[in-house]
Formats: structure tokens, C-alpha cells, sequence
């Protein structure tokens, strides 16, 4: 932690970024997001287990960004998260540079070569849960896992935190959002909150980095990321890629390589 | 509010057999926005036409939809229809209640309710029409043939004398394709290289030709009249301006012992050759795989007595781009291996060949001097046996196709053979004699009375070496299939003509279809047999099926005409179905985040990257931007954006969404 703060102080201070995202405390033992402008305030970062928010969702913020160059706290999801609005071409290597937080360690991620040799090294961190969960539904029987989900998604109240949490939900116009024609309906019942979660799924399949944020986000704990996580498990499964493997990424969705599996063209 | 028409075609019975036309029509009157509806026999007739155009007058008809036939049959005709009558061509739609509904339901209520969803769909779609004008592109006045065999060749003169410039693009170090290595040919018996080499001549000299031998598409972009082709132009490892072809270099090259190509194997050339002494150009290739110095660092012969010091070891290939507006497609044949023959020795009979051996064996610059040498041990075969069909209407042989030169060539050979060896005799096993053509039965008949051919009418079992020679063992089905046994001194097979193996291959690269047999598929068997279903890519030749030189040369120049004609054109009319990136006032510019997903998924690259700047030149935004020349209306895009940022002209999400919603 305290490396951590030194990191960000000498940053700031050096003028190498203007400000450093990263956590600070919340409400009890809860984590917020800190955004630190100062040198001296660097001192309220925290780092622990408890930190889990995937921080690269502020990345791509105007309001953020207007500040100038970006330190990131970034745990591995959030790398991966960099790496991946690289390859959308959201963000440029001047304008982020990366407080890796591995195995306790800080490392200082400057370009996305770094980033990309330093994700290649970090194994799958699906949390045992999730696993677990992951592992249940494709057990079921599609009329099973059906009815669990209608369960989960007719309690979806359309508050849209999922997808304000998650870093690759960075349109400025979502899906949700076009009303000519109103694709998704605006109401949350049934139908209409299985098209808005199905609809995100596509969009991320290929693209979410399973960091699990949406899910935690999720005021009436709705589960989503395991919708995100399954399409990107099947991309990987299917393509052989994973999202925010490289800057350098194509979209496994709109790209065809003729070793492609395609396992569900029957 | 809106003014629509309904026109219900009964097209002949086609229509009216299954569905309830007049309820149709009468349905649709109660649709939303329809002020009008009638039902016509055809409407594509001229009185059909006359209908349409009337109402569209009379009742002010902001809106057309004609209920009928597939709309790539018959939109067109509408579309004019409804311009002449004055309204914008795309406020016409067809509902396709022929393919898409009476010709796969059975006649009853449910298929005529189905024909009503249909024109309901298109009811609502045509309400949201926003009239279109047709895109203008310009064309690259430049044909890319590829393929030097007579096909080629033929296209490419032919083509440049209409006065366009042509890049023959040959794979091989030499033109002239198959027709090259043949003796004389049916049913005229005239010399083939005679009448061929001043061809090949010619595409030399031409100023508008440009000749890339020894060289190979890559890749190929673009379009109908912009196409970009990517050409590999493999090093010869010679500097062909300096060359001038002494051939001192094939002499003194140590290496000697390769199969001639050209001879079909019957005779040996150096590393670095020549194919043949009328190669066009006539500038020698080093063969890298069998050169002494690639192949062990040492030698350099071919350099070191070169007079003009064109010898270039260091060269490289080199890929080139260029633009062109039209392809013709002339890759020619190959013809089935020997090896493939189980039944006639697998190959490994030395004396059993096939017809290209046969063809060099005649041929006055073979390697015999065009006398008749088995190429066992040199001697002159007393009788020859022909086997028609090595490999052809042979199912299991993968050909149940005729390979249609053979029954021909066969003759020729027969003949050419009685010809040269005066004692000898000449026997053919044939299925049947398929000589349809321009004095080719009468060439048939001629080498069977005349020059004492014998004609055996069954198959070949078997063919095996016994003291020296071969025996033939058939059947002659003509007398109820008596066995037949004949001691021959040579076999000659004329084995099935097939597509190249690389054919498949090279359709996937132009985007053209191809039938079973891997030949390339013409748009349509009767009406458009030089075209493919690739816009502005045509062919010609034995690339589309198995056929002689008269037809090849025909379908060569049919191929330019069209080539011609598309050039003499000052621009192409394109259909403005493209697809369209937002944009909207500052400071948002575009609901595009610019991610750049929806340009990998754009088979035809037509998204590039438009850089929104403020008047001190700050990159404001960077967003897509479809080039409308580039785009073909697919839709994919579409379906990629996460942001509905794009959207399809005359396919809009907006008509999409009703067309889901009204049923
Ligand atoms: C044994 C035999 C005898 C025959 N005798 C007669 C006869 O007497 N009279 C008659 O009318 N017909 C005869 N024919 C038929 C005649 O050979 C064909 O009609 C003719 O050769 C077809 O010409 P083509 O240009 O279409 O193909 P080809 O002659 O096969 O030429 C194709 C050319 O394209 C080149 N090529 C292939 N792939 C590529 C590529 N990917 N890129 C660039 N270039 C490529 C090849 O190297 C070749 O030069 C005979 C055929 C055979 C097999
Ligand atoms: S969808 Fe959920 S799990 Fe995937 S990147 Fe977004 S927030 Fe993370
Ligand atoms: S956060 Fe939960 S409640 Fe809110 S929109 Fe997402 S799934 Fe629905
Ligand atoms: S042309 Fe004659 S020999 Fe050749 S495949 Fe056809 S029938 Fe057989
Ligand atoms: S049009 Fe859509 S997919 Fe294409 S760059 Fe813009 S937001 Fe991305």
C-alpha cells in the first residue's frame, strides 16, 4: 500500500500524470473510487482485498479525461480492460499509464507492450463462484436454465448500473437508448429486461474482460456477469481469443480466419 | 398520410394456382395507407406496366408494392415503371409471393393469409421509403486476364483492340497454355504452334498489353469496374531488359537431368531454361528448387558466361496493386494423372501414356522431331491402342462428366499415327463417339475409312506387360460383348479433362462460384454463359468446362465484348442501397464511438475513418464513414454496431422494426 501511495506521489508530482485513479474508503469497510489530483493526497489510496471495482471504466469519462494523463490502480481485469479499449481505439498510450497490482506487488505499466506481456503472465482469475455458477447453468437443460434466468431478470428494475460499471459499456448511445426504432423497450417487464441483458451479452461477447463488476454493481444482485462471462467463455472456446488479450485485437464477432471452429454451424 | 397501391400478379397460374389473388387485394385495401389495390394476370406485361403507371397517376400514389415474383427478376422492371409514371424508382417494393409463397405452400386459406402478411410487410416498409437517387462510380478502363493458355490470349487481343489496356497475367514462365504443346490440330489438321506463336507474338507487341508471365493473383478487392488486384510477380532471377535470350546459359547450366515440362517428361532441361523455343517471352527461368547453387551455396555457371550479365541470384519477387475494372478468368485445364489408373498400370508402364504425351510425341518440335518412339526404348510401336474416356462418364472416378475434346483428339491421334507409321495399326476403344461440331464426324469418319483406323466399340478391363508387351484386355460390346485381347506396343489414354487444382482456390479469391467438379460457374447456362455471379469478372474457356479451341476462342471473345462494352460506359450506375454512419450537429458529430469494429466486419472495405477537427485543427471525434463507392448494401455493418450508428438506405432499422411489428 505504501509503495502504492509513494508511486502515485512521485507521478503527480513529477507532473508525469495529472491525476491517479484508485481506491479509497468508503462507507464501512467498502472501497470507492478515489481520483487524486494532488501529491499530497496520495496518501488516501488504499489497496486491499477489498478492492475489487474494475477502474477502467473511468478511463474513457470526459470528465475524467479532461484532467490529463491517467494513473491507473489497475487489478488484472483492469489491464485487460486497457488493452481491449486500445484495440476500439477508446484510448492512446499517452493518456493512461497503469499502478498494476499484482500478487501485492506495484508495477508501473507505461506502454501496452508492458500491459500485454504483464497479462500474458496473469492466470484466469474467475473467482471459484462464479466458476461454480458458470459450471451449474451449463448443466441445466436450456428449459432450466431459462427459467432461472427469468427468475433472476424479471427482478431488473432498468437502472442500468450494470452497464455504467462496465468499462466496455462506453457508448455514448446505447442500444437502450435508440428509440427510432425502440429495439429495447423502456420498461422493465419480463421480455423487455431479457432483451436488454441478452442484447449485452452480444454486444460483449468477445469484448468483456470478466472482471464481474456489472454483477456487483447490481442493486438487487442480479447476477449479470455471468451472462457476459458465458458469451466470452464460448468466443474463447470458439475463436481461440479473449478480450483485452492485445491492443492489437481484432473482434473475434466481425473477423473470419479459416481455422475458425464453428462448432454451431450444424 | 401516406398513398399507397397494392398490385396483386397473378403471374399466369403461378400466382393465382395457390393463392386467392382477389382476397389478397381486397385485404389490402384495408392495410393502413392503402388508398389502392387491384389484381392483374401479369403484371410485368406491358398492360400490367400501363395499370401501375395509370394509378400512380390517377390516385397520386405516393407508394408502390408489387405483389408478384422474386424482386431480382422483376424489380427492375417496376422500379422504371414507377419512375416513368413519376415518382422516385425506390418508393417501389415487391412482395415475392411466388418463390416465397405459392410455389412452396400448398393451395388454401393459411398460404393466401401468408401472401397477405407479405404484402403487409412490404405495405409498411414502403411507407417509410425515402426516395434515392442512383449512385455514379467512375470505372478503371483496364482488364485484368488471367490465364495465357489460347483463352487469354484471345480475350486480351481481342480486348485491347477495342482499344482498352489489358495485364495478362500468366502463371507459368511462358504463354500459350495447352494449345502449345500440341502437334496438329482437329479437324483441320493444321500445325498447332503455327497458328498459335503469331498470337503470342502479337500480345507482345501490343502496345496496350502489359504481360506478366511467371507471375500470380494474389488477392483481389474491390468491385465491378474498381477492382484492386494483387499481383505476385515471381522472381525469374534474370533481368529480362538485359537478357536477349543466346540460351548460352542452358547450355553451360551442370545440371541436366529434370523433367521437361513441356514435353511432358518425355525429354530433360537445365535448371535455368526456357520452357520452349517459341516461349513468349523468350527470357529463361531459374528453376530455385533444382539450381546447384540455391540448393548447395556453389556453382554460378549461368552468371559467370552470361554475355549481357542479366543472371540476378539476389532477385525478389515483387507484389504489385493494381487497379482494374474488369477480370477475365482463363486458368484452363489439367487433365487427370496416369497414376490415377489402377487398371492400366497405375502409371508405371512406360508405354502406356496419355494424349498431351501422345500430342508431344507428334509434334514436329517434340522431342522425337514428331516421329512416333515409344518412350520405353525408342522403338516405333507397331499397333497402338487409344482408350477413349480414361477417367471420363466414370462415376467412380469422380468425372460422370463427357470431357468432350477426347472423342476428337482421339481421332487425330489415330490418324496423325497412321500417318507417320505407315504398317501400323491403330486400334480405339471408345463408349461412344460424341462428334458433334463443324466437320469434326466428318474428320471421324475420315480416319476410320480412310486411314484405316479400327474403332472397337467397349471398355478396356486391364492393361499389363507380358514379354515386353502390353496386352489389352476389353470387351467388344458390339458383338454381345466378346472378349477382346490385343498385344500393343504403346497405350495411349485420353484421360478426363478436370478443373486445375488450384481452382477452388482461386474462385474463393474472385468470389466466383464454382459446380461440383471445382470448373467455374457461369451466371446463368443459357442466357449468360460468359458471365460470372461476380459482377464484372467473366470467363472464357476450359476454366469453365472441358472444350476445344474453336469454342474457347468463341467464349474468349464473347468475354471481351462484354469486358468492351462495360468499359464503353462513361460511369457505373450503382443502387443506392448503402449503408450510412450518423451524424448529427456539434458538439456530438456522430452517435459513432469510433470504435472501429464494424471495419473488420465490412467484407468489401468500405469503412474508413473520417477525423472531425475544429477550426484549429484539434481532433475533435474520429468516426466511421462509409465509402459509397465501396459499399454494397449488406447490412453487416449494421448488425455490428452496438450504437445502431449505421443504418441501411432503403433497409433502415426504422423499416426492418415495422415490417417485425405488423405481424
Ligand atoms: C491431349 C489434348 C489434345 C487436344 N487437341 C485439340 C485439338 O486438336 N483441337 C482443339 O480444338 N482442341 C484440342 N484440345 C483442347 C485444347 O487444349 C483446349 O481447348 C485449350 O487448350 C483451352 O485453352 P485455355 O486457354 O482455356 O486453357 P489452357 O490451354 O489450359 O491455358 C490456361 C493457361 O492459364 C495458365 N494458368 C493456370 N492457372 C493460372 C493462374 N492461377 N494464374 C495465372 N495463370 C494460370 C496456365 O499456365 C495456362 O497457360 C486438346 C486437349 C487435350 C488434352
Ligand atoms: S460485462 Fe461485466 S464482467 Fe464483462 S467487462 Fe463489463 S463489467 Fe466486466
Ligand atoms: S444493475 Fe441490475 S437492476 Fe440495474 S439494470 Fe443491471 S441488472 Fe437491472
Ligand atoms: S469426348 Fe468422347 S471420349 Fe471424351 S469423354 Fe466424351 S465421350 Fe468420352
Ligand atoms: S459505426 Fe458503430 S461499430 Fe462502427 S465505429 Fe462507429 S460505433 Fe463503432
Amino acid at each position: 500500500m505504501e509503495a502504492l501511495q509513494t508511486k502515485a506521489k512521485e507521478l503527480l508530482a513529477a507532473g508525469t500524470v495529472q491525476v491517479a485513479i484508485g481506491y479509497g474508503k468508503g462507507t464501512g469497510n467498502a472501497r470507492r473510487p478515489l481520483f487524486v489530483t494532488k501529491p499530497e493526497r496520495a496518501a488516501d489510496l488504499i489497496v486491499d482485498a477489498a478492492c475489487t471495482q474494475n477502474l477502467a471504466t473511468y478511463l474513457t469519462k470526459h470528465e475524467v479525461r479532461v484532467m490529463g494523463r491517467m494513473a491507473v490502480v489497475a487489478v488484472p481485469s483492469t489491464l485487460r480492460s486497457i488493452l481491449q479499449l486500445a484495440a476500439e481505439k477508446q484510448i492512446r498510450e499517452e493518456q493512461v499509464l497503469a499502478l498494476a497490482v499484482i500478487d501485492g506487488q506495484v508495477r508501473e505499466l507505461a506502454t501496452f507492450e508492458a500491459i500485454e506481456e504483464a497479462v500474458a503472465t496473469i492466470p484466469d482469475a474467475m473467482s471459484e463462484a462464479d466458476r461454480n455458477m458458470i459450471d451449474k447453468l451449463s448443466a441445466m437443460s436450456v428449459p432450466e436454465r431459462r427459467a432461472f434466468w427469468a427468475d433472476e431478470l424479471v427482478r431488473c428494475v432498468k437502472c442500468y448500473a450494470c452497464r455504467a460499471s462496465c468499462p466496455m459499456c462506453y457508448c455514448e448511445r446505447c442500444t437502450t437508448d435508440v428509440n427510432r426504432p425502440q429495439w429495447i423497450p423502456v420498461a422493465s417487464h419480463a421480455v423487455g429486461n431479457l432483451e436488454y441483458h441478452v442484447m449485452r451479452a452480444m454486444h460483449l461477447a468477445g469484448r468483456c474482460v470478466e472482471c464481474g463488476t456489472c454483477g456487483k454493481a447490481c442493486p438487487v444482485g442480479i447476477p449479470v456477469h455471468l451472462l457476459t462471462i458465458y458469451a466470452e467463455d464460448s468466443v474463447r472456446r470458439q475463436f481461440g481469443q479473449r478480450g483485452g488479450a492485445s491492443a492489437k485485437l481484432d473482434y473475434a464477432m466481425s473477423t473470419f480466419k479459416p481455422d475458425d471452429k464453428e462448432e454451431f454451424i450444424r | 398520410m401516406a398513398r399507397v397501391g397494392v398490385f396483386v400478379c397473378h403471374c399466369g397460374e403461378n400466382i393465382a394456382g395457390t393463392v386467392d389473388v382477389a382476397a389478397v387485394a381486397k385485404a389490402a385495401l384495408d392495410m393502413p395507407g392503402v388508398v389502392h389495390a387491384v389484381d392483374y394476370k401479369y403484371m410485368c406485361s406491358d398492360p400490367g406496366q400501363t395499370l401501375l403507371k395509370d394509378a400512380i397517376k390517377e390516385k397520386k400514389l405516393d407508394g408502390v408494392v408489387v405483389a408478384a415474383c422474386s424482386p431480382r427478376m422483376h424489380e427492375p422492371t417496376f422500379r422504371r415503371a414507377a419512375e416513368e409514371a413519376g415518382i422516385n424508382p425506390f418508393l417501389c417494393e415487391m412482395a415475392n409471393l411466388r418463390e416465397h409463397c405459392s410455389w412452396v405452400h400448398d393451395k388454401g386459406a393459411a398460404t393466401t393469409e401468408k401472401a397477405i402478411d407479405l404484402v403487409r410487410l412490404q405495405v409498411e416498409k414502403v411507407k417509410r421509403d425515402r426516395p434515392l437517387q442512383p449512385i455514379r462510380v467512375p470505372i478503371t478502363k483496364k482488364a485484368l486476364v488471367l490465364g495465357g493458355g489460347i483463352a487469354g490470349i484471345q480475350a486480351a487481343l481481342d480486348i485491347a483492340n477495342s482499344g482498352n489496356p489489358v495485364l495478362l497475367v500468366e502463371k507459368s514462365p511462358s504463354i500459350g497454355g495447352h494449345m502449345s504443346q500440341l502437334s496438329e490440330t482437329f479437324p483441320t489438321l493444321d500445325c498447332s504452334q503455327c497458328i498459335l506463336t503469331p498470337r503470342m507474338v502479337e500480345v507482345a507487341r501490343h502496345p496496350l498489353i502489359t504481360l506478366y508471365t511467371y507471375s500470380e493473383l494474389e488477392k483481389l478487392d474491390g468491385f465491378i469496374g474498381n477492382f484492386k488486384a494483387t499481383i505476385r510477380r515471381k522472381a525469374r532471377k534474370i533481368d529480362e531488359k538485359l537478357c536477349n535470350g543466346c540460351g548460352v546459359c542452358q547450355q553451360k547450366c551442370p545440371v541436366k537431368k529434370i523433367p521437361d515440362e513441356f514435353n511432358e517428361g518425355l525429354s530433360f532441361r537445365p535448371a535455368i531454361y526456357v520452357p520452349f523455343p517459341q516461349a513468349v517471352p523468350n527470357k529463361p527461368v531459374i528453376d530455385v528448387k533444382n539450381c546447384t547453387y540455391y540448393k548447395t551455396g556453389k556453382c554460378k555457371a549461368c552468371e559467370k558466361l552470361c554475355p549481357t550479365k542479366a543472371i540476378r541470384f539476389d532477385q525478389e519477387d515483387i507484389v504489385e496493386v493494381h487497379d482494374v475494372g474488369a477480370v477475365v478468368l482463363a486458368t484452363g485445364f489439367k487433365t487427370m494423372p496416369v497414376g490415377n489408373f489402377s487398371e492400366y498400370g497405375y502409371g508405371k508402364l512406360k508405354d502406356v501414356i496419355d494424349g498431351m504425351k501422345f500430342e508431344r510425341l507428334a509434334s514436329a518440335s517434340g522431342p522425337t522431331g514428331g516421329a512416333i518412339r515409344r518412350p520405353s526404348d525408342g522403338k516405333e510401336p507397331q499397333h497402338v491402342v487409344f482408350i477413349a474416356c480414361a477417367g471420363s462418364r466414370d462415376r467412380l472416378k469422380g468425372v460422370p462428366y463427357c470431357s468432350k475434346v477426347c472423342c476428337m483428339y482421339t481421332a487425330k491421334h489415330a490418324m496423325l499415327y497412321r500417318h507417320k507409321v505407315h504398317g501400323g495399326q491403330a486400334t480405339v476403344f471408345y463408349m461412344d463417339i460424341r462428334s458433334a461440331g463443324k466437320n469434326y464426324d466428318e474428320f471421324v469418319r475420315r480416319a476410320i475409312e480412310e486411314d484405316g483406323v479400327k474403332y472397337v466399340r467397349g471398355r478396356v478391363s486391364r492393361v499389363y506387360e507380358e514379354d515386353g508387351q502390353l496386352v489389352v484386355k476389353g470387351a467388344d460390346t458390339l458383338l454381345g460383348a466378346e472378349p477382346v485381347e490385343i498385344r500393343a506396343d504403346m497405350v495411349v489414354l485420353a484421360t478426363a479433362v478436370q478443373a486445375q487444382n488450384d481452382a477452388e482456390e482461386l474462385a474463393q479469391k474472385l468470389h466466383v462460384s464454382y459446380d461440383p467438379y471445382k470448373f467455374f460457374a457461369e451466371a446463368h447456362p443459357k442466357l449468360r454463359p460468359v458471365e460470372t455471379n461476380t459482377a464484372g469478372v467473366f470467363l472464357a474457356g476450359a476454366c469453365q468446362a472441358p472444350r476445344d479451341i474453336p469454342e474457347t476462342v468463341a467464349q474468349a471473345s464473347g468475354a471481351a465484348v462484354k469486358v468492351a462494352g462495360l468499359f464503353s460506359q462513361p460511369t457505373l450506375t450503382r443502387e443506392p442501397i448503402i449503408a450510412v454512419v450518423d451524424r448529427q450537429p456539434p458538439p456530438v458529430f456522430s452517435s459513432c464511438v469510433g470504435c472501429f469494429l464494424c471495419k473488420s466486419a465490412c467484407p468489401y472495405q468500405a469503412i474508413e475513418e473520417e477525423v472531425i477537427k475544429n477550426r484549429n485543427g484539434d481532433v475533435l471525434k474520429v468516426v466511421a464513414k462509409v465509402n459509397p463507392g465501396l459499399c454494397q448494401g449488406c447490412g453487416t455493418c449494421v448488425s455490428t454496431c452496438r450504437t445502431k450508428a449505421i443504418d441501411l438506405e432503403g433497409f433502415s432499422n426504422e423499416q426492418v422494426f415495422a415490417e417485425l411489428m405488423c405481424i
